[in-house]
């Protein structure tokens, strides 16, 4: 103890720095300009990583070459090390995988679904549409050389959004304000009255339609009589489809259509929101819009007239049961 | 060349037998991982520096899982666990980081 206790202190005098300092390089077989162990742990941690036992083994195969078996024995042991550790390695990623918390998984495959559900109604939208441009053209050949009836067919279906429009009108652009930032905190607040309601697009497309817009799409989905606009949680559906911000609220119409809506109530209420809440809103003329035909509405009383020959039914009415 | 092959042979057998972690084992994989991971760099960089031996490998390998098991088992019975797993991680991640240095000198001269 007493022998200890004049070392432990470890002054940095010469001498003890000379002792202790050969003492550690040389059980160490560092070169040498190792210092005294105390405060400089991790220094030589940093310094010489190298398990000092190779260079040793090094040292030790110079003196006595290894003989054959001990080298086969080597190699098969450093094989069989290296196998457990890959072993290893594959088992813990294994686990890690498999420690991944349920929920996280179960909603993964949900998102799949969803998605997956997703581009299987995209499809479908695309199909019907094709087939709603066949069924018009063949009602066009029908109706060619009827006088007039095909052009009040075209009317009616611009009107009701049934047909796909092109022409003038304007554009209003809206998205979220940023969350005002909390001054003591500098956190954002939670509630953000900058942020797009699913009230804003109904109030910009009814102030669009009061302006004389003939024809009115939201993010490029049209708007017909029955088509709404809500909010569902965090997102706003329109016919029951997410939209996302930016939103565009695009409408075909008379050519002074954007001033008459920046000069309507609503317009003026939207104006003084970008200013106190940051929200952008931008209204602008537009030349050349098409919008597409909204989807088809649901038939609710509607059935398809019983053809005159009574060969079963192969196609069941659409809003049928 | 046959080190890469017993270490993928171990992959595969991995994946093949798909084994099972008992519970109580469970705390100690990822430390195991750490140390093993520093045996092999070490063993990779001694190689580099031509002073490879088989046997200084294999006793490193074991030694460093056992002992790196052994300390987190030790912390766990003295309600330490957490914090001797991190003293046992930031040792051999300093010892990894400066062997991948030496080695990427050994190959980049850089």
């Amino acid at each position: 103890m007493t022998d200890e206790d004049d070392q432990v202190p470890a002054p940095p005098d010469d001498d003890h720095r000379g002792r202790g300092g050969g003492g550690a390089a040389g059980r160490r077989g560092s070169g040498g300009a190792s210092p005294w162990f105390g405060g400089d742990l991790l220094a030589e941690l940093f310094a010489n990583p190298l398990e000092p036992g190779y260079a040793a083994a090094a040292r030790r195969r110079a003196r006595h070459p290894e003989s054959p078996g001990q080298r086969r024995l080597g190699v098969g042991l450093r094989v069989v090390s290296l196998a457990l550790i890959g072993f290893l390695l594959i088992t813990a990623y294994r686990q890690a995988v498999a420690a991944q918390p349920e929920a996280g998984r179960a909603k993964a495959k949900l998102v799949e679904d969803v998605q997956e559900r997703r581009t299987e109604t995209d499809g479908l939208q695309d199909r019907a549409d094709r087939l709603r441009d066949d069924v018009a053209r063949a009602r066009d050949e029908a109706l060619a050389g009827s006088g007039g009836l095909d052009r009040r067919l075209k009317d009616l279906e611009t009107v009701t959004g049934l047909g796909k429009v092109q022409g003038d009108g304007a554009e209003v652009t809206l998205a979220d304000g940023p969350p005002p930032v909390d001054p003591v905190t500098g956190k954002p607040a939670a509630t953000n009255p900058g942020r797009v309601m699913d009230r804003d697009l109904q109030d910009i497309a009814n102030a669009l339609w009061s302006a004389g817009a003939e024809a009115v799409a939201v993010n490029g989905r049209r708007l017909s009589a029955t088509s709404t606009i809500r909010a569902a949680g965090g997102s706003i559906l329109v016919d029951f489809r997410p939209v996302s911000a930016p939103y565009a609220v695009t409408a075909i119409g008379p050519g002074d259509l954007d001033r008459r809506f920046a000069d309507s109530a609503t317009g003026k209420r939207f104006r003084r929101y970008a200013d106190q809440y940051r929200m952008q809103f931008t209204v602008k003329r537009q030349t050349g819009l098409t919008l597409p035909a909204a989807t088809e509405p649901r038939l609710r009383y509607a059935r398809t007239v019983p053809s005159a020959t009574p060969t079963p039914s192969t196609s069941p009415s659409g809003g049928g049961r | 060349m046959i080190a890469v092959l017993a270490l993928v042979a171990g992959v595969v057998l991995g994946v093949v037998l798909e084994p099972t972690v008992p519970l109580g084992l469970q705390p100690y994989l990822p430390i195991a991982v750490i140390a093993a991971l520093d045996a092999v760099f070490g063993g990779v960089r001694a190689r580099l520096d031509k002073i490879f031996d088989d046997k200084q490998f294999v006793v490193s390998f074991v030694s460093n899982v056992l002992i790196a098991g052994l300390i987190v088992y030790l912390g766990d019975k003295l309600g330490v666990g957490g914090q001797l797993s991190t003293g046992v991680v930031v040792v051999l991640g300093v010892r990894i980081f400066s062997n991948v240095a030496a080695i990427r000198r050994h190959l980049f001269r850089a």
